[in-house]
């Protein structure tokens, strides 16, 4: 019986530690507790399984340097600095003006506050990853508008909660991000993979709408021409738009030709977006009336969240920033905007910093606890256990793929994305290697798959929030003084169901054609930024601390390079876990040797494993 | 009891002081590494000082902000399964949870991370990077971490179980329907309404 416990300690593990979770505590402190207990069971079982049970006490030494790497973890601190730029920018307003806006240019067009709703969530996914904020937004403003113009509740509800949600999956989200930390992969590669999934995401919903505006045109009726208060003169815009993209043409095939192509771009951007800024502009205020009033408020609206998509994904893909600093400069743009509009006070600043701070401590904290569950479970041959479990699937890529999909699909409806981010993808790593597959690849399918978790009835966060602002009560409007019935959840259920089919077939289309993501690996191995602490080269074999180096399918199991022995772990002498010689064990935050951080884990562009300076900025000696 | 629930609210007072303390070092952190980016793109210089002190800026919030996070009830649970429970049920399942989950996992922290930090300041650990910070004091913030969400399970216990007993009435703003930042943006956004700003 015993020696039966024993061999079998992992799978025991880890479904008593997932009851355990359902208990309701904590989850950061569950997780750690359920490792603690194992721990001591592994460790007094170790005697009846030998080969299995590598724990011992000395062990338990580790945890203490294991929470100090979590804490270097200059990734991870991009959680704070958008989830704080989202709070700021929700402040600012910035969501409410581009959904009145967009809302009246698309507005009487049969489905256009469906369109522009979509159109929205994607501009405000682009700034920023904070679904609650976008949800909220939306169901406020949009919501009501929809309502009185008769759209059907069910469209309506559903296509604000599955906008929303694609704040997670249009980088910069964090999502992706925690993803690419969680796979050891550069967050630059994934943003790239993310970008066409992301964009056919968009589209699939706008196709929905249309075939809806042809299917049932009564569910998306198109507004009255009277909504429009500020005017039609579509001309106009079409015209200021293509000026604008002949300027930037101009610019940067004719201009500073001696300039490199990423500021040449950047330049004949500015400019291009510049100019239609200063004819808008003048326009207002000079009452020169070249352009239409739509056209101008639509301009002036555009211009801050382009300005900081700029901030935020500009830089990062330009090689300016690092995700982590692209975080920082949204933040500070979006601060800049709530200061220039006057919604600022030190009020709200402090209050937008007690959440981000509150939210960071949990969600880092869930991170410490996962990886006390991990030492342990890793420790007793788990990582072994889940691999063969998946690898014994019939199907190959395909069929662990789906199998992976449908997991995390059905545990996406309990568990909160980062769990399922901190506790299952680590284990996936492995075979997911030995299979071959781009971990790029691996992580949007996950992103889509857990951007849909965030709508899936009940427990689905987007459907969470969207309730709590839609009135469940009868209400009048404001508008026409006409009795509007109240939203039943039923309802938003019924709505978002057929964007979760949406997001299925948008899975589907990832996994057959992967080429949507790797063409990431095409791009000129540019210098990856991701890790600007630059480490003294050449320092002890660290360089390939855990990077899993085979997105070309070499699929060298037990390429173990990570967690070099010893050194960094307080003192204590004993191997790192990434010692415990399995294979592609993503150990990600383990210590290089003391002190050098910033290894390169993230060379995800050259496929290869870089040598120590490819892949950071030249070292500062 | 009296003097349990004085030294609970003791507790609160402190975590609670330095959980709101280090949430401007967010702020901090934010123009730190965004003037990281803007000087090393336009001076081409860079230093490792700067780079460092981000992560430590970081730990710190996360760490010392862990125990103010517990007090209000942030730290996210699964309560799928239990939310239909009574409401005396989940006291229970919160002050076992407390005394058998929690204070053991930060008390081990606490005991593990004394040698950690203790030889770390004794060697004089200094990052290897170039230019870099001095690393006990980084280190020093796991250990102050878990100090202050170990006495935060003490307060937590202490009213827990004042509260199964029936001796204090639960903190009504750490009952959260919904996530707190969801919370927070509707508040900021009912409170628009209220001024007429929307």
């Amino acid at each position: 019986m015993i020696e039966f416990l024993a061999q079998n300690l992992a799978p025991i593990m880890f479904v008593c530690v997932m009851a355990m979770l359902l208990l309701g505590y904590p989850v950061a402190f569950t997780l750690a507790a359920g490792g603690l207990i194992f721990f001591v069971i592994g460790v007094e079982l170790s005697i009846f399984a030998p080969g299995q049970i590598t724990l011992s006490w000395p062990f338990l030494g580790l945890h203490s340097s294991r929470t100090f790497d979590i804490m270097r973890n200059d990734t991870l601190l991009a959680i704070p600095f958008f989830t704080f730029m989202g709070l700021i920018l929700e402040r600012s307003r910035m969501a409410e003006d581009l959904l009145d806006t967009i809302g009246q240019l698309f507005g009487p067009l049969r489905g256009g506050l469906g369109f522009a709703v979509i159109l929205v969530g994607a501009l405000l996914g682009a700034t920023t990853g904070v679904v609650a904020a976008s949800v909220i937004a939306m169901g406020l403003i949009s919501l009501p508008i929809m309502m009185r113009y008769g759209y059907d509740r069910s469209v309506a509800t559903g296509t604000i909660a599955a906008s929303g949600t694609l704040a997670q999956i249009v980088p910069p989200s964090l999502v992706l991000i925690v993803m690419s930390d969680q796979l050891g992969r550069s967050v630059g590669d994934m943003y790239v993979g993310a970008v066409f999934p992301a964009l056919m995401i968009m589209g699939l919903y706008a196709l929905y709408i249309l075939a809806l505006t042809i299917v049932m045109p009564k569910s998306v009726p198109a507004l009255p021409p009277e909504t429009r208060t500020l005017g039609g003169g579509v001309l106009s815009l079409f015209v200021m738009i293509a000026l604008a993209i002949g300027i930037h043409y101009a610019v940067f095939n004719y201009a500073l030709t001696d300039w490199t192509y990423e500021w040449r771009f950047v330049a004949a951007a500015t400019t291009a977006t510049a100019f239609a800024l200063i004819v808008a502009l003048a326009n207002k205020w000079m009452g020169l009336g070249v352009i239409s009033r739509l056209t101008t408020e639509v301009i002036i609206v555009l211009i801050p969240p382009l300005a900081l998509i700029f901030l935020v994904l500009g830089t990062i893909f330009l090689g300016i920033a690092t995700p982590t600093e692209g975080g920082a400069m949204g933040a500070t743009g979006a601060l800049i905007l709530a200061i220039i509009k006057g919604r600022l006070n030190l009020q709200t600043l402090k209050e937008a910093l007690d959440s981000t701070t509150k939210l960071t401590s949990f969600v880092m904290f869930i991170l410490i606890g996962a990886r006390v569950f991990a030492l342990t479970f890793y420790g007793i041959n788990g990582k072994i256990w889940v691999e063969e479990l998946l690898l014994s699937l019939p199907g190959g890529e395909t069929g662990f793929l789906v199998v992976v999909t449908v997991i995390v699909f059905i545990m996406g409806c309990f568990l909160d994305f980062f769990e399922i981010a901190f506790v299952i993808v680590p284990l996936l790593v492995g075979p997911a290697e030995t299979l071959g597959i781009d971990l790029i690849w691996l992580g949007i399918i996950l992103g889509i798959n857990l951007q849909t978790s965030f709508l899936t009835p009940p427990f689905g966060f987007a459907l969470f929030y969207l309730r709590s602002i839609s009135p469940k009560e009868d209400w009048d409007d404001e508008v026409t003084g006409e009795r509007i019935e109240g939203i039943k959840t039923g309802q938003i259920y019924k709505g978002v169901l057929p964007y979760i089919a949406i997001q299925f077939v948008a899975i589907m289309i990832v996994i057959f054609y992967p080429r949507l993501v790797t063409h990431y690996r095409d791009e000129v191995p540019e210098i990856d930024l991701d890790n600007v602490t630059i480490e003294l080269p050449n320092l002890g074999g660290s360089n390939a601390d855990g990077s899993p180096v085979n997105p070309g399918g070499l699929g060298l199991p037990g390429l173990n390079l990570n967690g070099a022995p010893g050194a960094g772990n307080g003192g204590l002498g004993l191997p790192a876990p990434g010692g415990l010689g399995l294979p592609g064990l993503n150990l990600n935050n383990e210590p290089p040797p003391t002190g050098t951080d910033g290894e390169t884990r993230e060379n995800g562009s050259t496929g290869l494993p870089a040598p120590g300076g490819l892949s950071g900025p030249p070292p500062i000696q | 009891m009296p003097a349990l629930l004085r030294l609970s609210a003791f507790i609160d007072s402190i975590t609670a002081f330095i959980g709101r303390s280090v949430s401007w070092l967010i702020l901090i952190a934010v123009l730190v590494s965004a003037g990281n980016a803007t000087i090393r793109k336009i001076f081409d210089t860079s230093s490792n000082a700067w780079l460092e002190l981000q992560w430590y800026l970081y730990g710190a919030v996360f760490l010392l902000a862990a125990a103010y996070t517990l007090q209000r009830n942030e730290h996210v649970r699964i309560d799928v399964a239990t939310s239909g429970l009574s409401k005396r049920t989940r006291d229970w399942i919160d002050l076992l949870g407390h005394i058998f989950f929690l204070m053991p996992f930060a008390a081990l922290m606490v005991y593990l991370s004394w040698p950690f930090v203790m030889n770390s300041i004794a060697a004089g650990d200094i990052s290897v990077n170039a230019g870099g910070l001095v690393l006990w004091p980084a280190r020093m913030m796991v250990l102050l971490g878990f100090i202050l969400l170990f006495a935060q399970s003490i307060s937590e216990i202490i009213k827990r179980f004042a509260i199964i007993r029936g001796l204090i009435e639960d903190d009504a703003s750490t009952q959260h329907e919904l996530p707190p930042l969801v919370e927070e943006l509707e508040s900021a956004a009912d409170l628009d309404k209220r001024m007429g700003k929307q």
